[in-house]
């Protein structure tokens, strides 16, 4: 199960990131959130999961599709000064910070004394508890999320509105 | 002593180790989707794709810590913020379009006339 959702998410990423057309790219974006909920599902943690899809898959995916279409850029431009050696170097690099990562996190003691722990007898995290985490340990945080959630709102009207 | 073949395991069946290898490789895919590609909206989607591997790293240690439910507290405050972003940033792409009727990176060095 981990496998599929992990290629899933992996393979779907890797299409949105050499796609030509500005939407099909969306659209593996929205397949590359649902992998993303379904790990969240197998890391026990299920309204996580709900809130991924109806978040990302639903409202910021819905947006960006908007605005692609609204805006009429389908098809990325030519470069202004194509630099053939640049893409190579790129990824050489791009495999260099893969392979440094993989090797990091094989190597660490710390994650392999964390990662022997028994987890199958967790409970899923329910919203009761993230409720409760969150109106008593985190009121300032949530206070401030909700405070930026306004201002942002703000700023994009009145960044698209010609006169106020 | 970490051997090879526990590591293996674990990226076989969704152990801790197996959860930051996706999550390290999701986030250099959309640093790279960052780097490479030109046009704005890929670049939004090269930001959204990091935010959900910060996500999935988050929310793997969250369950090997006990489950507890700060991980979902605090991914609860990045989708807030990364809604913030995408609302924000949507409006700038917009402005910038109507400023010289392209998309395209390279194209845009000054945010006014």
């Amino acid at each position: 199960m981990f496998l599929a959702f992990a290629l899933l998410t992996i393979g779907s990423a890797l299409a949105m990131a050499f796609q030509k057309n500005v939407i099909v790219a969306g659209l593996f974006l929205v397949a590359t959130f649902i992998g993303v909920a379904g790990l969240f599902i197998l890391l026990s943690n299920p309204v996580s999961a709900a809130l991924q899809i109806i978040v990302y898959a639903g409202a910021i995916l819905v947006l960006l599709l908007f605005v692609i279409m609204m805006l009429n850029a389908h098809e990325e431009e030519p470069a202004q000064d194509d630099l053939y050696f640049q893409r190579y170097i790129a990824l050489g690099l791009g495999i260099v910070l893969i392979g440094g990562s993989i090797i990091l996190i094989r190597q660490s003691q710390l994650l392999q004394s964390l990662s022997e722990q028994q987890v199958h007898h967790i409970a899923p995290v329910s919203l009761n508890q993230m409720g409760a985490e969150m109106m008593t340990n985190h009121v300032i945080s949530f206070e401030i999320i909700g405070l930026l959630l306004l201002v942002s709102m703000i700023g994009a009207i009145s960044l698209v509105k010609k006169r106020l | 002593m970490i051997t090879h073949a526990s590591f293996l395991q674990s990226l076989w069946t969704g152990g801790l180790q197996g959860y930051l290898v996706v999550g390290f490789l999701l986030f250099i895919i959309g640093l790279m989707t960052v780097l490479l590609r030109r046009s704005f909206l890929l670049q939004f989607m090269g930001i959204e794709l990091m935010l959900n591997a910060i996500n999935i790293i988050l929310l793997a240690f969250g369950k090997w810590q006990g489950g507890i439910p700060t991980a979902s507290v605090f991914y609860l405050f990045i989708i807030g913020v990364a809604a913030c972003e995408a609302a924000v940033g949507l409006a700038l792409i917009v402005e910038l379009y109507r400023l010289k009727n392209t998309t395209d990176a390279d194209q845009h060095s000054t945010l006014s006339h």
